[in-house]
């Protein structure tokens, strides 16, 4: 007899019910105790729901935990440790000084782009009957607009000097991850480099040693406040497009073989 | 003139300084720092997993829970606090947990019935029955969502996407295991 009514007592108490069928449940609400009754449960139901604390486990299972992170790369807590100073200081730029750096990272980064994608017409035009191979190792070079923000893809190490330089892997931006795909993509530019136009090799090593410069500060920057988070996105940015800018420089090296 | 502003960067961060170092230290591989983090978020983690799945399995996903996160804190831009990004990974594995074994199939229903049909003993008013005793005694579909609507406090149609069920479906189900958890707690 009562369902109808204590049916709908939980959208009530979300306020979810709508309008007329609220008025109706509290006209009724204001004549049946035992409605009532259990409108008063079900709001301390949900009342120590809220407040029902965290409990932790009975085992510390860390121990388990860290002997899965073993095939993990991480960076020795030594080598990240030296840029924590002891006594945080305020850290503070001037909005110029932002602004700089940022058009400064964008233009080297365009730039950059711009001279590697004129190479590659060049070499698009040199190999125009190129096969399915050469395609399809052009798509992979292409990869990164669709990689995820956090991750971008580099030819794997081996196949620097092969043909098809198709073979692609994720790499995240952890320190011995990111250095690894970075010494691999520096091997394939150094040793592909005769392949290149000198003004190209010019201009990529020149806007690298300016990204490495970015990256540099952005650390000593971090060493001075560690916990600032656009700091810490702008190393990642960085890092990000130096390796974008690897990338793009040793398949195009690739490509030219 | 040249108008000079200075951004105090340092006044930007949302969560506490020091978690925040961890944070970006784990980042970067130290497993130190990965570990204080543990232990700060580990109950939370663990009461989530205990709570949607049960106490045998606690352990283990937890444990795959941080492994994960380990794994994926690269992808961590602190566009949130790290806590909420945590947590909802751990939603996720939980729910991926779910998906692996099956166990959801069949107990994710429209049949308003289903929930009628689980015998529950009747409180003895001599025995005061633990609030988590009580969320195990609850079927587990409407388990569920109780413990992500009333104890984790995602709303209906965020509960639906990651369940892949109605809105309705989660309504009816987190009111009748309110009124189970009521019986349970001899209201």
């Amino acid at each position: 007899m009562h369902e109808q009514w204590t049916d709908q007592l939980s959208d009530y108490l979300d306020g979810e019910l709508p309008g007329d069928e609220q008025d109706a449940l509290e006209t009724h609400l204001g004549n049946c105790a035992e409605c009532t009754a259990v409108l008063n449960d079900l709001k301390r139901v949900v009342r120590q729901a809220q407040s029902v604390e965290a409990r932790p486990p009975h085992t510390d299972l860390w121990t388990g935990i860290a002997a899965r992170l073993d095939g993990t790369p991480r960076r020795a807590v030594s080598a990240v440790a030296q840029f924590i100073p002891r006594q945080p200081r305020r850290f503070a730029f001037t909005l110029p000084q932002l602004a700089a750096a940022a058009a400064l990272l964008i233009a080297v980064s365009g730039g950059a782009a711009w001279k590697l994608a004129q190479a590659r017409m060049t070499q698009a035009s040199r190999y125009a009957n190129a096969d399915a191979t050469g395609a399809t190792a052009a798509r992979a070079v292409d990869g990164g607009k669709t990689t995820p923000p956090a991750a971008v893809m580099v030819p794997a190490a081996d196949s620097a000097g092969a043909p098809d330089g198709g073979r692609v892997v994720a790499v995240g931006l952890a320190d011995a991850q990111y250095d690894a795909a970075v010494a691999d993509l520096e091997k394939a530019l150094k040793d592909g480099r005769g392949h290149l136009d000198a003004s190209t090799v010019s201009v990529v090593e020149h806007n690298l040693q300016i990204i490495d410069l970015a990256i540099d500060q952005a650390r000593q920057a971090l060493g001075a406040d560690p916990a600032n988070s656009y700091l810490n996105g702008y190393l990642v940015e960085a890092r990000r497009r130096k390796l974008d800018l690897l990338r793009r420089a040793a398949a195009l090296t690739t490509e030219t073989n | 003139m040249t108008t000079t502003a200075v951004i105090a960067l340092s006044g930007e961060t949302p969560i506490p300084c020091g978690l925040d170092d961890d944070v970006a230290l784990a980042a970067q591989g130290d497993s130190s720092a990965f570990e204080r983090l543990y232990r700060t978020h580990v109950a939370k983690v663990h009461s989530l997993t205990r709570r949607m799945l049960s106490n045998q399995e606690a352990d283990e996903v937890t444990q795959d829970i941080f492994v994960r996160t380990w794994q994926k804190l690269g992808q961590f831009r602190g566009e949130s606090a790290f806590s909420t990004w945590l947590h909802r990974l751990a939603v996720n594995v939980v729910l991926e947990r779910r998906r692996t074994f099956a166990v959801q199939r069949g107990r994710m229903t429209d049949d308003p019935t289903a929930l009628d049909q689980v015998t529950v003993p009747p409180p003895r008013a001599d025995v005061k029955v633990d609030y988590e005793q009580a969320l195990e005694q609850l079927p587990p579909g409407a388990r569920e969502i109780f413990v992500l609507h009333d104890v984790e406090g995602y709303k209906h149609r965020e509960i639906a996407v990651m369940l892949e069920i109605a809105t309705g479906t989660s309504k009816r189900q987190l009111h009748r295991a309110r009124m189970l958890m009521r019986r349970h707690l001899g209201e």
